[in-house]
Formats: C-alpha cells, structure tokens, sequence
C-alpha cells in the first residue's frame, strides 16, 4: 500500500517527520518497506499483512496513526445534492446470487462532463503510483484509495436494458477487461452483467464496451461487497488481478460501501458536475451481526507476561473503535467494528493491546526452567559419520531435492519407479524429485571440473523421494553418497572406515552388481549382515564420456538408516595385548576364479584361536606367474593372550592354513 | 715435576681454544701427543730417569693428562667437523617453506550454521525434532491456521505434487507432527529444508533452510518468547547485538512479531544490507494461535506456548557477508572449502 506524506494529513493532524513515521508505523505492525521523495512530498509504501484489510485505505492508516499520536481522526464530508430524478426510475438492480454478492450498491450520476482531473487530483494520483485517465476513472480511484472500498463507473447508456444483473458466468461466456485482457468465464465466477452479457468480472475488473469514455454522459457507479473467496478464486483462474481484487479477497468493510459511493458521487458532482440521482439501490443481504469479544484482564497479563492497568486497555480499544460495552472487574465486553474482520477471539484483542502498548514494554525474562533434552540417535550418527568423512578430506555439497531427468539415464539406484513429478515447476527442465543423490554430486564434480577444480572429494547426506503406490505419500530415505576420485578401494576403504568407527560388527559384503551408471567390472551391491547397505562402484566409460570427465571417479550412494540401526556409538574397550605377535607374510598362486573374500573366509572358519588379523597385501600378476594365476600376497597375525607364542607352534598352524586353503580352492605356496 | 704438568694442561687447553680448523687441531695433537716430540711422550719417556718416589706418581699424572687432552682433542674436532661441514654445504634447508598438507574436509556452511544453532537451543534445553519434506496439505496450511482460498496462502507459494501432496514451504509443518504424538510440555526446534516456487536470484533459492522452534507448556508468555530468542540472538551474534521485536502476522501464532537485530555489517548506521534502516530482519515468531492448539487437541486454556522460525541461509549470509544465496547449492569448491 503506499501512501502519500500530504495526503494522509487530510485525516489526522500530526507533527511528525516522515522518518519518525515510517518507524513509528513500523513498530504498530504496518512495516514501512521504502520512503521515496516526490516533488515536494514522500510515497511511503507499506507492507500490509493479509490480516489487516482495514489499511489498505488512507482512512485505515490514518486510524493507526491518530492512535500513535493521541490525535482525531478525520473523516471526509459525504453530503451533497441530489436531483429530484429517482435512481429507481432509471434503473434496476437484480442480484442473482447473494451468497457470492452479499451487499450491491448502485447510483446514477447524470449530464457529467468527461475531462482530465484537476491538478491537486492528478497530483495525488500521480504522488502513489498511479496513472491518471479521465476525471470520473481518478476519482473512482482517489476513493477506493482513500477508503480501501473498490468502485467501478459504468457507462450508463452502454448497459443493454439499462440494467445490472449480478449472477454467475454461463460457461463459454467471454469478455474483454479493460486491460485488454480476454476473459473465458466459466459459471464458478460471478460477473456484474447487462440484459444481454458480462459487463464486469464481479470485484476483478470491468468490461472495456461499457467503459466511461471521453464520449460518456450518464454513470452508474457499483459500491458492492463480494465474497473474499470467490474473487480470490477467480482472480488466481482467470490471472487477471486489480487493486480491487486485492482488496475484496482481504475482505472490504460491509459497511463502508454506501458510505465510499456517496463520496464518490460528491466528488464527481464537485468535479465532472451533473447530476446526482435522488437514493441509492442497495441490495444488502448482509445480516448486521454484530461481533462481541470479552478480554480477561488476567488472561491478556498472563499470555504477555506484563502487568498492564485497565485504563492503558480501555483507553488503547477506544482508540481503535472498538465499543466498550461492560466492564467488571476483570473482564471487558467489546464490540468490533465492521471494518476489522480480524478480530473475533479474546487473543485478537490481546494482540491489539500489545501491538499498541508496544511490544518492547513487554519484559525480557523467563520462568521456564531446566530440563533434560532428549537423546537424537539420528543426530549422533550423523555428527559421527560427518567427523570421520570430513576427517578422510572430503567435502559436504548440498544439492537441489528438485532435478531433471538426467537422473534416469543411466540407470537407477534405488527404484525403477518414475520419480514423483511437480505439478508447478518453475524451471521447464527440473521437474522431478530425486530418487537418488549420485546424479547430482556428478553435477557438482562437472560444475567444479569446468572451473578448474580437477579434484572433487565429495559427499552429501540428504533424502531422497521414492515414489509410492497411488499417488501415496514418498518414502523419504536419507542418503549418504560419496564421490571419491581416488579408486574404488580407497572408495570402499572410506565406506570401511565410517562402518568402523561407527562400531558396525556386521560382516560387510560386496556383491557384483550389473549397472549402466557403473563400469562393468568395478561395480558393487553392498550388503550389511543381510541387508542391502547401498552400492559402489567405479563410473562407466558411458558416463565418464556424457560428462566429459577428465578423471575416473568412483561413488558410493548409501542407506543412512542402515548405518544409524546398525551403529553402537557406546562403544567398547578391547584389552591391549600383554603378549607380543607372531606375523608370517604369506603369498599364494591361485586361479583367476578365487577371490579374497573366500581365502579369507576359509582362514577364519578354521576357527584358530591365536589368529589375530589376516591383512590383504596385494595381488600380482606377471612374469612369475603362470599364465591365467595370480599370486595373492597377505600377513597372518598371530597372538595367544596367555603366553608368547613359539615359533614351531605357528610354523604348525601356517602348514594347517596353507594345507586348507590348497584343499579348498587349488592354492600353491608362491615359489 | 707435578707443577710442570698443571701448567702443560692448561697451556693445551689454550692451544686448543685458538684452534679453528680441523688442521690446527692436528698440530696441538701432534704437539702434545705425538709419537715423536709429542711433549707428554717426552715426558712419560724420561719417567725412568727420575728419582724411585717420584716415577709412580708422575706416570699416572702424565697419563691422566695423556687421556684429558685425548678427550678435549676429539671434542674440538667434532665441534669444527659439524662447523666446516655446515659452511661448506651447497645444500641449504628452507625453514619458509610451507608444509605439507593432507586433504581437510569442510562441512558445507549451511550444516555449519544449523550445528552451531542446534547447539545454541541445546543448551537452553530444547529438543531436536524432524518432519517429512514430502507433506500432506493439512500439516502445510489447514492445521496452522492457513485456510484454503485465504490470501495468507499467499505468503506460502508452495510446489504441488498432486493427490493432496506438496514439498513442504516452512518447518512449521513439524509444530503439528509434534504436537500429535506428544503431551505438553513441548521445548523443540526442527531444522530442515523447505521449498518455495521463487524466481531464483540472489536473495532467493527454490530449495532453502529454516529452523522452527516451539514452546508449550502452562503458563508460557510472550516474556518467555522475547527471554529464549534474546538468548539466542546473544549468543549467535554477539552479546551487544540489540533487537527489535515489531508485531507481524503469522497465521499460526497470535500475537505475532518479527524481530530485527542491528545490522552488524555497518553497526545500526545504514548500508545496503539493512536498506538502510540500520535493522535486519532475521526471525518471525509470536505465541501459538489457540485454533492450532484446538486442531491438535491441546486445551487452548491450560496451554499457551510460542513458535518461532528463522532462515538458515539468511543468517549464514549475514554471518560471513555472502551477498548472492545462489552460492550456496552451486557447491563450488573454491566456496565451500572457505568454511
């Protein structure tokens, strides 16, 4: 809403300089966003909040500001006088649908002479924003300003039948606003019509064939009460919006439309001069209700946790045209005027009292104690995860949850299902919510490549959205993706490490698994005692390509839930040893087929006591190798935890290995 | 005799001394301990030729001395072997240069922020609480207090999902998840990711942070909401910030107020960040609206309590002076490892 410093004088007296007003305003709730000087005077524009229809007029704001400075507030003049001629000889007003058009006010205005505004008018249109057109347009304008009620003037002798039929659309009817804008009506909307067609969308905006124009004699000027809801609803349809809309979804004040039509039909008579028509056509519907609220004095102290006299309450609801009815000692009955549909409950004027009385008399203590929060095992394990992530050199990103389909193209991860689509994207592309965080830390790793960054140790922990059967809420899955651009063991390494310090005992299983983002032969599901933990693997040449990767990465896309189940952040303390170890680097030559996992697992289901670590070397192949072998290289720990151990005793459990492992997979001892 | 001996000790250690090469160490060497001439051979070679009582004593004097100088001798020589080996070396140890770095993983600043402010409401007891980014419209908007076709929607832009499903636009939703499960007292707050279909620039992302807190209990007062969050503001930035509590509108709390802090980029006096006001906006909070209470069934009368809200990013931005938000999801690098 913006406002003019000058204007606003004509209906409070204050001595204030703009910049103590635009604070003083802020601090009453009305936050003044920007003060722009214009000719000799200021455009204040404020932020009114949707609760607040009432200052979305000059007389509103004024309301406020009398009350800031303890002045009167002063309302325009409406009198005038009117022509013997009756308004209901010369038209009629049918409304059709009362639920959508409660209140409709109509006068005839007769004989006006159409012409540019007078200069002290166009300025005051001009000093808010808005473009003068012809002195009947200003005027519907300066009032619907003034009071925050919206008017519209009709061409009177445009008006087929010469009469104003409030009723809904028919589908299929169409009209052009004045704007230009062409409207396709459909019969949820409520439009202001003729004998024979729309000639208004109701509250919205008016039609250009019955526009006022420099040809325009007679007037018709419509003062209604729409239904918040309804214009909202056709507005957001038919994108077609106004500062009438705005006010009429906020809810006008009922009862300030006959007032704002006779100030209007005054101003046009000073101005545009003709003819008033004697009365007024005022279809109201409206039950006159009135609205009661009792505030507790007890209630209002103990919410604001002040100590507030009842004179400060009485004297600050007066102010704001509330009616004291009653007072006991210590309640108040008040009646709440039209134009504050907002309030209706005691905490409403609750918020009244302390808005006025100013939130900063209200004291800054507390007597909410201590209390002991709740442990957040989700929390702990993330804290712990990202310790050691971040203490292994990898950065975290963060990434949009809302992608394009680039997430599909090479394969899923987590479902095959489409991912879930947003039915109002903002970008044309980015439709769809992830249902995996891998896609996207290769966009970041490519947006960094293109900068110059050639190494992307990356990682995020975020959910991601699998879709569900019928429409039914996603299952929200927290992720833990890695990108590692040093090899799928280093990878696979990181992924031992968190396991590790998480205290996971579960067997960690890598499975081969056949996947288009991943290379054919470095490509794994990871299983945790039983349960898929997620998958790793190198990236396919395809995607090395697509992506124009100057190096190889690796990822790793993790169910973090896996890692939070499974963690034991209590931990546990293991004895250090009192005996020294016995190690023997061993390396064998076996066929292409046998892999660690199974030289390893045979090792450890002899079941031998003293064995305290089987630790992987390498594997060679070459020269020395027979063709189609490898030869796999590792050390035996040895450790009894009651006596050193002897020498001939591990020569003899060495023999027993080698002797087992050469039964089970074909081994040789390496020459 | 004995006399003769103290002053040749002293006289070597002198020579010694004066000593300032490897070579002149050899000749004090040669000079007292040589084979030929060497002045302590000389004297052990005349022991014979004196009298009975004085040879046993002289001998074990003149070899005591014998074995001193040795030992002086070869200290005087690693001492200058040290000294010539330095001055004659090509190669000189750089101490400027730096040091060598393992990689150092950051945590993204946005995770920064929201660690350092759960730990900030962990220390004034509140609990850390989360709630789905995929909602229901009922926890988004009906149950706040945000009717449909209302113009309070409006301040909520949302992206639809279809079948009553939305991405969430404020952590508010978490207030009601909440409050269904449990009984009063409530002293939580719920950090997370929302979503709102803005035209991205440099103030606005489509995805984005906030923190919602929320107070329930009997007896909680707007004093106790202006207690908590003037703790916080203290001990987020700073305990001379000074703030400002302005009554708002929020649907889901009444009264309402939005709290600014002096801008601490330009200290209160005006800049661009502040528009000049000297304020910046940082929270929105108020005391629970009683319709929400009654939605989740708590007794508006027993109960009040208040909510809060904040911006993750906005603070961070304000923290380190990040003017464009954009920055923070473009994950680059060269950003993100300043943090």
């Amino acid at each position: 809403m913006k406002i003019s410093y000058n204007w606003l004088k004509d209906y409070c007296k204050y001595d204030l300089s703009v910049a103590t007003l635009a604070e003083r305003l802020t601090n009453a709730g009305l936050v003044v966003d920007a003060v722009k000087p214009v000719d000799d005077d200021y455009c204040l524009e404020i932020e009114v909040t949707s609760n607040r229809p009432d200052c979305l007029g000059f007389i509103g704001i004024a309301r406020e500001v009398a009350n800031i400075v303890r002045s009167e507030l002063l309302i325009p003049d409406v009198e005038y006088a009117a022509s013997d001629e009756s308004v209901n000889d010369i038209t009629t007003v049918t409304v059709e649908d009362k639920e959508l058009c409660p209140r409709y006010t109509a006068r005839i205005i007769k004989d006006v002479k159409i012409g540019p505004s007078p200069e002290w008018l166009q300025k005051r249109i001009t000093s808010i924003g808005l473009r003068p057109v012809n002195n009947i347009a200003d005027i519907t304008n300066y009032v619907l300003m003034e009071s925050g009620q919206p008017l519209h003037a009709f061409d009177f002798d445009k008006l087929s039948g010469k009469e104003i039929i409030v009723r809904r659309a028919k589908n299929g009817e169409t009209m052009e606003a004045i704007d230009g804008s062409k409207c396709a009506l459909t019969e949820e909307m409520l439009v202001i019509a003729d004998s024979q067609k729309p000639v208004a969308v109701a509250g919205i905006m008016g039609g250009r064939d019955t526009e006022v124009s420099d040809a325009t004699k007679n007037i018709l000027l419509e003062s209604a009460f729409f239904d918040p809801r309804n214009v909202r609803r056709t507005s957001r349809k038919l994108c077609l919006s106004s500062d009438s809309s705005y006010r009429f979804e906020r809810r006008a004040d009922p009862e300030c439309v006959d007032w704002a039509s006779r100030r209007a039909a005054k101003m046009i008579l000073e101005i545009a001069g003709g003819q008033v028509a004697e009365g007024v056509i005022d279809q109201n519907s409206l039950e006159s209700k009135k609205v009661s609220v009792t505030l507790r004095m007890s209630r209002l102290n103990s919410l604001l946790g002040l100590d507030i006299d009842k004179d400060t309450v009485k004297d600050i609801l007066e102010r704001l045209q509330f009616k004291i009815n009653s007072v006991t000692d210590d309640c108040f009955s008040v009646d709440v005027p039209s134009f504050r549909g907002d309030v209706y409950r005691e905490v409403d004027l609750i918020e009244e009292v302390a808005r006025v009385h100013g939130y900063d008399k209200i004291p800054v203590k507390s007597n909410i104690g201590v209390k002991l929060t709740q442990d957040n095992i989700f929390d702990k394990v993330t804290e712990k995860t990202k310790s050691v992530i971040s203490g292994l050199g990898f950065d975290e990103v963060i990434t949009d949850s809302i992608v394009g389909e680039l997430q599909e193209r090479h394969g899923n991860i987590w479902t095959d299902d489409r991912g879930i689509k947003i039915m109002n994207p903002i970008r044309q592309d980015e439709y769809l919510l992830r249902k995996a965080l891998a896609h996207n830390l290769l966009r970041v790793k490519k947006h960094n490549q293109n900068y110059g960054v050639e190494k992307a140790n990356i990682y995020e922990l975020s959910k991601i959205y699998l879709p569900q059967e019928d429409d039914g809420m996603p299952e929200e899955k927290e992720c833990l993706s890695i990108l590692g651009e040093e090899g799928f063991l280093s990878l696979k390494g990181v992924v031992e490490t968190i396991l590790s310090q998480l205290n996971i005992v579960q067997k960690l299983e890598s499975i081969h698994y056949d996947f288009g983002l991943f290379s054919p032969e470095k490509s794994a599901e990871l299983k945790l005692g039983g349960s898929v933990l997620g998958y790793i693997g190198e990236l396919s040449r395809e995607v090395i390509n697509d992506y124009d990767f100057r190096s190889k990465p690796c990822v790793a896309e993790l169910d973090f839930n896996i890692l939070v189940d499974n963690a034991n952040l209590e931990g546990s303390y293991r004895k250090i040893p009192m005996f020294p170890m016995v190690t023997r680097d061993m390396a064998i030559v076996s066929d292409e087929e046998v892999i660690w996992a199974d030289i390893k697992g045979c090792i450890e289901s002899l079941k031998i006591d003293c064995i305290d670590g089987i630790e992987f070397f390498d594997v060679y192949r070459g020269r020395q190798i027979e063709k189609g072998k490898k030869s796999i290289a590792f050390r035996l720990i040895f450790r009894a935890d009651d006596r050193t151990l002897r020498s001939d005793e591990v020569d003899a459990l060495q023999e027993k290995i080698l002797e087992n492992l050469s039964n089970a997979f074909g081994v040789k001892l390496r020459a | 005799m004995q006399e003769g001996l103290s002053e040749i000790q002293n006289q070597a250690k002198d020579d010694l001394a004066k000593a300032e090469s490897l070579d002149a160490v050899e000749q004090v060497r040669t000079r007292y301990l040589g084979r030929k001439g060497g002045i302590i051979n000389e004297i052990i070679k005349a022991i014979p030729g004196l009298p009975p009582e004085q040879r046993s004593s002289t001998g074990k004097s003149a070899n005591m001395l014998k074995q001193e100088i040795s030992k002086w001798i070869e200290d005087a020589r690693v001492k200058l072997a040290d000294k010539e080996q330095t001055s004659e070396a090509k190669e000189m140890f750089d101490l400027s240069l730096p040091g060598e770095h393992k990689p150092y993983g950051h945590r993204h600043p946005i995770t920064q922020t929201i660690d350092e402010i759960k730990g900030i409401f962990r220390k004034l007891c509140f609990d850390i609480e989360y709630g789905p980014e995929v909602e229901h419209e009922y926890y988004n908007f009906d149950a706040l207090n945000i009717p449909a076709d209302h113009p309070s929607r409006e301040d909520f832009d949302t992206f639809y999902l279809g079948n009553k499903r939305l991405l969430r636009s404020q952590t508010s939703t978490v207030q009601i998840r909440v409050m269904e499960k449990k009984k009063p007292p409530i002293r939580m707050i719920a950090p997370g990711k929302v979503f709102r279909p803005d035209t991205v620039d440099a103030r606005h992302a489509s995805m984005f942070h906030q923190i919602e807190g929320l107070t329930v209990d009997e007896g909680v007062s707007f004093s106790d909401l202006k207690y908590v969050l003037t703790l916080f503001a203290q001990s987020y930035f700073g305990q001379d910030v000074k703030m400002r509590f302005r009554p708002s509108f929020f649907p889901f709390t009444e009264p309402s107020a939005e709290i600014d802090i002096s801008c601490s980029i330009c200290k209160g006096k005006g800049c661009s960040v502040c528009s000049h006001s000297g304020w910046v906006e940082v929270l929105g909070a108020g005391m629970v609206d009683p319709n929400v209470f009654e939605t989740v069934g708590y007794d508006a009368e027993k109960y009040t309590g208040f909510a809060f809200g904040m911006g993750v990013e906005r603070l961070t931005m304000l923290r380190y002076g990040i003017d464009n938000i954009r920055l923070f999801f473009e994950n680059d690098l060269r950003f993100l490892s300043q943090f």
